[in-house]
């Protein structure tokens, strides 16, 4: 059985080339490198919204056991993780803002993309508590949309704000001062970059363009200085908005999946909440409204592996069934919780596109101003 | 027998680790964490030892005022791995680089005005719909006066200077920046911060500060705080029967502190990062809300049961109260530099300061160092200590005895004098800070009379006395209990005994300033 000096060489030569082949396979597949060698450690910014599901242990044991990947994601606003330098100059290797139009932008700030996909999308909502919805739909400005969900004429709530309409003039009555909605620092964070858009849009009759602009950007302004002190990110603001109750945050803007990812994280606490609380939150969906996609950014080709991660089945399906993201497509995925079937909408028919990038940017000024 | 007496001595060497692993619990030795918080949640450490206990980590917290949170994280690192200040104002204005990540809010607490119940009863506010609009007429009509913490250096007192700004506005939903140059809404704050009777840097010092006054004569009348802060000192003055605070809940609106607790990503790794997140599901959980609730502090819905109304203080943690959005961060910078520059009450300060011989070398280099800091408009205004033209100061070198004495408003040309005086001092001779302080007090006297300004002496000293705690104590029982000392240590080996004294005599505090005198003088002003 002795090996010949020439079989002994042959087979070194073989088992070198299987293992460079080997290796050079495997780097192409991360999901079989996953189930190899040690993990590849991603750093990058993502949107306070999607904190929850980089936090979620059955997404990031699937993401390291089967795709290698570890992911060292910071919570930064949508904008701001796109054109601010002190963010950027900390060289993340992705970026995964709230909204396709923010790859523009990064674009336009300098960074050099190696590929973008939408992951997730989840429309923009107005979140309020059900007597002050049942207030609203009084006052005409909201409709019923069979059990506790409503759609709110966005048009008509944006006029009264900028009127200076006390909420009692809008059929809230046990509220005091003037009516207001309350989101994000657009120039931080994606849903108040994406609500200033879809005002600006209502307000103009049309999706808003370079010479409409000029025309509503006064009015957008106004209801934005109304908001006070807006936070940098949304997944702050829902919790303010949560923690704060009906009279510390009568009517917020947020992604659908919010409340979803609450519910489902402590459902016992929601379902005391459904049988004991004064005020419970719910749902207007504008009537249209405008889809948050969240684009994944690959700055280094290294990240592009998280792209096909988070496009497998499982982990889309994680996304909606523990975080309520819907698909790439706006679809919501195979899973149906009992706890909040009747507060989310299954189809959304009215959508707005996001105005273009230049608009965007020319808007956020005057907002800034 | 050798077999058995090698079994023994090898069962001994396995047992001393299995021993040591039993004792140390089930996993090895947690992270050491250190926190940098508010001092009102001192309350919940407790809890978060409990915590640190059941992981073998070893937690520390440190107790900060807000605007020296915000002020760490802007200088980047923080040097703790989690941070919990009273509202998360202070980190979405000043974590520019946005190292603070997983920010939740623990509890939810109003600030209120606590009132003596008797003077309460004496306002007519017992049961009553009370308005800021009352809190004005009260302290303009002479009949109030309160304890509120430097609106610049702390949450509370910025939360209840900008619910008076906006009850001066008069719609108190929210202040916009063009409000801020109305002379009517400036007077009517001017009005309301007549009535500070003292400040501080701390809302847990300041109600400490009241509880005092019932033992020592000074009788407070009333105190802005958190209504969880009320509710402990109520319970505490009960304790020692003393009269409990009314809780006054303003009904045109309240600010609400929200106490986020952020990680602090210092790149210590994920062992480190995955127990700060256990550490807030933890005081998060429905059980731990359940005990926090008990302290008074609001939770969120759903989590656990209030603690019940109490008619007799009128506290009511599930009483729901207007609340005062937080203005635009411009907008919060503005009134906040107002409010230095021009609404508070100007202050009346003496610094004396220790050039004895002890402090020649690094002593007197820090001390001139410190000098610069503070008579350097440039500098304090950075961290809104700043002084104004109607701000006083009086500057006491001593030694054994008195070498100068120099007198100046905060007119930046006046500090650029005093400071060219400062500089020339040099160390010598021995140390009495008694002499001191009554010489301060004396040349403070004429200017006390009318109630304008908020006085205070500081001695800046490494170390001991000569001389009798009766030369300044007699003095200042003449004068009536009204200016309080703050001590500023200086040295490794500085006796802290008689200054402290004096502190709790006067209802003052020490600050130590052997790390950086600077700061603890930074600190001071805060109380000034």
């Amino acid at each position: 059985m002795a090996i010949s000096r020439r079989a002994f060489g042959i087979g070194l030569v073989a088992a070198s080339a299987a293992a460079t082949g080997g290796y050079v396979y495997l780097r192409e597949h991360p999901e079989i490198a996953g189930r190899f060698g040690e993990a590849k450690r991603l750093f990058g910014f993502a949107g306070g919204e999607k904190e929850g599901f980089l936090a979620n242990a059955r997404v990031k044991n699937t993401l390291e056991r089967r795709f290698g990947l570890v992911i060292d994601g910071r919570r930064a606003g949508s904008v701001e993780m796109v054109r601010e330098r002190a963010l950027l100059d900390q060289k993340p290797q992705f970026l995964w803002p709230s909204s396709s139009v923010l790859v523009e932008v990064a674009r336009s700030s300098g960074v050099k993309i190696s590929r973008d996909q939408v992951i997730f999308n989840s429309p923009i909502v107005l979140y309020s508590w059900d007597r002050i919805a049942d207030g609203l739909v009084k006052g005409g400005i909201a409709q019923p949309a069979g059990g506790p969900r409503y759609t709110v004429d966005l048009s008509k709530l944006l006029k009264a704000i900028i009127a200076g309409e006390n909420w009692s003039a809008i059929g809230v009555a046990d509220l005091f001062g003037r009516a207001r909605v309350v989101c994000t620092d657009p120039n931080k964070s994606n849903s108040g970059f994406m609500f200033a858009g879809l005002a600006a849009s209502l307000l103009s009759g049309d999706v808003v363009m370079p010479e409409t602009l000029s025309r509503i950007d006064g009015d957008v302004a106004t209801v934005f200085r109304r908001m006070g002190f807006k936070p940098p990110s949304s997944g702050k603001l829902f919790d303010d908005y949560v923690a704060g109750g009906a009279g510390a945050q009568p009517l917020i803007v947020g992604y659908e999946n919010q409340l979803v990812e609450w519910v489902l994280q402590d459902a016992e606490r929601w379902k005391r909440l459904e049988a004991n609380a004064p005020a419970k939150p719910v749902i207007l969906y504008p009537q249209p409204t405008v889809f948050s996609a969240h684009p994944l950014i690959s700055v280094e080709r290294q990240a592009d592996d998280l792209i096909e991660a988070l496009t497998s089945e499982s982990l889309l399906e994680m996304a909606w069934e523990d975080h309520g993201f819907r698909g790439p497509l706006g679809t919501i995925g195979k899973a149906r919780n009992a706890l909040l079937q009747s507060r989310l909408l299954e189809r959304i028919d009215a959508v707005l596109p996001m105005p273009d990038a230049p608009v965007m940017l020319a808007l956020l000024d005057r907002l800034a101003a | 027998m050798r077999i058995f007496g090698f079994l023994r001595r090898s069962l001994a060497l396995l047992a001393v680790p299995l021993m040591a692993a039993l004792l140390s619990g089930c996993g090895g030795p947690g992270p050491q964490f250190t926190i940098l918080s508010g001092s009102e949640n001192d309350i919940l450490e407790p809890l978060v030892q409990e915590f640190c206990k059941s992981r073998n980590a070893t937690c520390t917290m440190r107790y900060q005022g807000s605007l020296d949170i915000a002020l760490a994280l802007k200088a980047g690192d923080p040097g703790t791995d989690a941070v919990w200040p009273a509202a998360s104002i202070w980190i979405d204005m000043f974590d520019t680089t946005r190292r603070v990540k997983m920010v939740k809010s623990i509890v939810r607490m109003p600030v209120i005005l606590g009132v003596r119940r008797s003077k309460a009863q004496e306002l007519g506010w017992i049961g009553a719909k009370v308005t800021a609009k009352d809190i004005l007429g009260a302290v303009e009509g002479g009949k109030l006066k309160f304890l509120m913490t430097s609106a610049t250096q702390s949450n509370s007192g910025a939360a209840a200077y900008l619910a008076m700004l906006a009850a001066g506005i008069g719609k108190p939903d929210l202040i916009e920046a063009g409000d801020l140059d109305k002379p009517e809404v400036l007077a009517t704050a001017r009005g309301l911060l007549k009535g500070v009777e003292r400040s501080a840097g701390s809302s847990g010092w300041l109600a400490d500060l009241y509880r005092d006054g019932e033992r020592s004569g000074a009788h407070y009348q009333a105190i802005w705080n958190y209504e969880a802060v009320i509710k402990e000192t109520n319970d505490k003055l009960i304790a020692d029967n003393h009269e409990p605070l009314y809780a006054i809940y303003p009904a045109d609106g309240v600010a609400v502190a929200d106490s986020p607790l952020g990680f602090v990503d210092r790149g210590r790794g994920k062992e480190v990062e995955s127990f700060f997140t256990d550490l807030q599901a933890f005081l998060l959980n429905g059980d731990t809300q359940g005990k926090i609730a008990k302290t008074g502090r609001r939770v969120e819905i759903g989590r656990a049961t209030p603690l019940a109304a109490d008619p007799k203080t009128n506290l009511d943690p599930s009483r729901p109260v207007t609340v005062i959005r937080p203005p635009e961060p411009a907008v919060i910078q503005k009134a906040l530099l107002i409010y230095q520059e021009a609404l508070r009450r100007p202050s009346l300060t003496a610094l004396c300061l220790d050039v004895s011989g002890s402090m020649q070398g690094p002593g007197e280099t820090q001390l001139l160092d410190a000098m610069r800091f503070l008579l350097t408009p440039a500098r304090t205004r950075e961290v809104l200590v700043q002084w104004t033209k109607s701000d006083e100061i009086l500057v006491l070198p001593f030694s054994d005895h008195i070498l100068w004495t120099a007198r100046a408003t905060g007119d930046e040309n006046e500090q650029t004098g005093l400071l060219a005086r400062a500089l020339e001092l040099r160390a010598g001779g021995g140390t009495d800070f008694y002499t001191c302080a009554a010489q301060a007090l004396a040349l403070m006297k004429p200017r006390l009379a009318d109630g304008q300004h908020l006085p205070a002496i500081v001695i800046m000293t490494d170390g001991k006395s000569q001389g009798y705690m009766s030369t300044f104590e007699s003095a200042w029982r003449a004068d009536g209990h009204r200016v309080p000392v703050f001590g500023v240590t200086f040295g490794s080996e500085v006796d802290r005994g008689q200054l402290d004294n004096l502190a709790k005599l006067t209802g003052g505090r020490v600050f130590d300033g052997s790390k950086s005198l600077t700061d603890a003088f930074r600190a001071v002003r805060g109380y000034n």
